[in-house]
């Protein structure tokens, strides 16, 4: 049986990364896109877990943390403003919140 | 214990005292507001005394008191030198005048002035230690703690829908961006921390810190074809380039400043982008030196690309804040020729640094004198500012007109004013560096440039159409009505466009630079 191999842990962490960068680029609703991006953040989580356990260096392990109270403070803002703006307009969905245009 | 000796003992904390009182005087204006009832504005007179005494203060520290030299403090983390105190002066600048038109701005809405000046102060503590950073760690939180703050600030207007998509469009890209600038570091670091990309020269690894920028630039010398460190370095400059606003990454920038109110539209253009900018100087000539070979025609694309395209978009703007954003794109793509040309000079770089400074500083004044006069107009809706309203506004107000129009001058590049020699030094140094093809992508725009900046200026100075009785009811209320009310904040803006003209004709220590 083969074992898990630090590329694995490499493939998923792009995996992860990409899943949530499409999510970004393609969701419409707002909610999902802020999941999206932590998604995408945990991808990077991933990769600097495994880089920093294969080559013995626990530089990559602490910076995951610090990742990680970013990831919570974007979050908390970004669903405080969504609720403001759902108070607004009655939407999450980014086609019925567009007021900015030429 | 030696080892924990020799990191205490690398904590300087007197170096970054500046940021230190930022982020206690933001709490205290933040504790002293709760004292205060709904609508006072004297959190903000505190706020503008307290930065205007640190700039001052500051000021006199680096240049008579306490020289700096370069140095690294805190483990390496941060570098101190004398740029660096150069950009805590603009990011400290900046900051009041932010204050100063936020104190203005929000006096006649139904808005708190305490956690504004908070949140402008702490945002400018974090730029000051965005500069300083000499670590990709240190690098990353900086440049987060300032972007929490700037989604805060573009979302201040509550009551405003617009305010909040574009406080929630800024989030969302600025989020996307940091991430492609976090994977970057990640393949930067997975390449750095192990040895074997170091072969035989085993004893570069021992005891360095893989994150650092020392150590990244002796990497990146050594193996610039590798493949993952090109992919990194490529995502990092992405992440940054969302932040100047430069070509594939400029999407956000017309909506964000066109909802956002006016003095954070003024410090995005001007903090946000000048930090941007400086980091990318720094990261170039310092750890990305190694693969210059490989950005510099990737510069030349992106600068290419953004000048065309912020120019071109904005002569087909009504709006005038996303006009103007449009504008900041094509500056951004002017600086980047800078930094292509600070590239060319290869370890004596420091002619095109100083032309950015100077570039950035002129920037200020005009972006400050745009903004300031822009947010003294009473409009139903703050975001749509169009060229009607500035009608004969050299008439009505000959001082606001005048400030107005010396800072579009100044943007535009008109020769009395400081915009022009700016200008002359960037192509100047374009020329020198043999960048031909940027170079004339630069004029280019600049002549583009004209055409809209003049729209404005015609409407600000002639009388564009004749004026019939009727069409007095077209607009139904005067938006300049209050200027006849304001007495310190007149001459502030009044200063601003007299520095810009007495830049243009007499450069100081700036001149040294043809």
């Amino acid at each position: 049986m083969e074992s898990v191999t630090p590329q694995h842990f490499l493939v998923l962490a792009f995996l992860l990364f990409g899943v949530g960068f499409l999510g970004v680029v393609l969701r419409r609703n707002l909610l999902l896109v802020l999941m999206s991006l932590e998604l995408m953040l945990n991808g990077v989580n991933v990769a600097l877990v495994s880089f920093s356990r294969t080559s013995l260096n626990l530089d990559g392990s602490l910076f995951v943390f610090f990742i990680m109270t970013v990831a919570a403070t974007e979050v908390a803002v970004g669903l405080a403003l969504l609720v403001a703006l759902f108070k607004k307009r009655q939407s999450v969905f980014s086609e019925d919140i567009s007021l900015l245009k030429n | 214990m030696e080892a924990y000796l020799n990191f205490s003992n690398s904590n300087i904390w007197l170096e970054i005292w500046p940021e230190i009182v930022l982020a206690l005087g933001a709490l205290f204006i933040l504790g002293f507001d709760l004292f205060r009832k709904n609508n006072s504005s004297s959190s903000g007179i505190l706020a503008i005394i307290l930065q205007a005494a640190l700039l001052f203060i500051h000021l006199f520290d680096y240049l008579a008191w306490h020289h700096t030299f370069d140095r690294d403090t805190f483990a390496g983390m941060l570098n101190h030198g004398i740029q660096e105190d150069i950009m805590r002066s603009f990011f400290l600048l900046s900051s009041l005048l932010v204050s100063i038109l936020g104190h203005q701005y929000l006096k006649g809405r139904k808005l708190r002035s305490g956690e504004f000046h908070h949140l402008t102060m702490l945002a400018t503590a974090g730029l000051m230690i965005l500069v300083q950073s000499n670590h990709f760690l240190m690098l990353f939180v900086a440049l987060e703690t300032v972007a929490v703050c700037f989604y805060t600030l573009v979302a201040y207007n509550r009551e405003s829908a617009k305010s909040l998509e574009a406080g929630i469009k800024y989030l969302i890209f600025g989020a996307l961006s940091s991430s492609l600038l976090l994977f970057g570091i990640v393949l930067l670091y997975g390449v750095a921390s192990s040895p074997e990309v170091w072969g035989a020269n085993y004893e570069y690894y021992v005891g360095q810190d893989p994150l650092g920028f020392q150590y990244l630039g002796n990497l990146l010398e050594a193996n610039p074809d590798h493949i993952l460190l090109r992919a990194g370095v490529v995502l990092i400059i992405s992440g940054i380039a969302f932040k100047i606003g430069a070509a594939p990454f400029q999407i956000w920038v017309p909506d964000v400043y066109h909802g956002s109110p006016m003095p954070v539209t003024a410090f995005l253009a001007v903090s946000s982008k000048a930090a941007g900018f400086f980091v990318l100087i720094n990261l170039v000539n310092g750890p990305f030196l190694g693969m210059a070979d490989f950005l510099l025609p990737l510069f030349g694309f992106v600068a290419t690309f953004t000048i065309f395209f912020g120019n071109l978009a904005a002569c087909g703007q009504r709006n005038i804040k996303r006009m103007l954003g449009l504008s900041g794109v094509a500056h951004a793509g002017y600086l980047l020729v800078a930094v292509m040309a600070s590239m060319h000079f290869a370890g004596d770089s420091d002619r095109a640094i100083w032309v950015l400074f100077f570039y950035l500083f002129i920037y200020l004044f005009a972006s400050f004198s745009v903004f300031g006069v822009m947010g003294l107009a009473q409009l139903e809706d703050d975001t749509e500012h169009e060229f009607s309203h500035y009608e004969n506004l050299a008439k009505k107000h000959p001082w606001m007109g005048f400030v107005l129009v010396s800072g579009i001058g100044s943007l535009a590049g008109i020769p009395p004013f400081a915009g022009f020699v700016a200008k002359l030094l960037l192509i100047s140094v374009a020329y020198e560096a043999n960048l031909y093809f940027s170079l004339a992508a630069l004029v280019i725009g600049v002549a583009i440039s004209i055409y809209y900046y003049f729209g404005w200026i015609r409407e600000i100075t002639f009388h564009p159409r004749p004026s019939f009785k009727d069409d007095e009811n077209v607009h139904a209320k005067d938006p300049w009505l209050q200027l006849s009310r304001i007495g310190i904040f007149k001459l502030c803006m009044l200063s601003l466009a007299v520095i810009s003209i007495i830049l243009g004709l007499w450069q100081g220590p700036f001149g040294d630079a043809f």
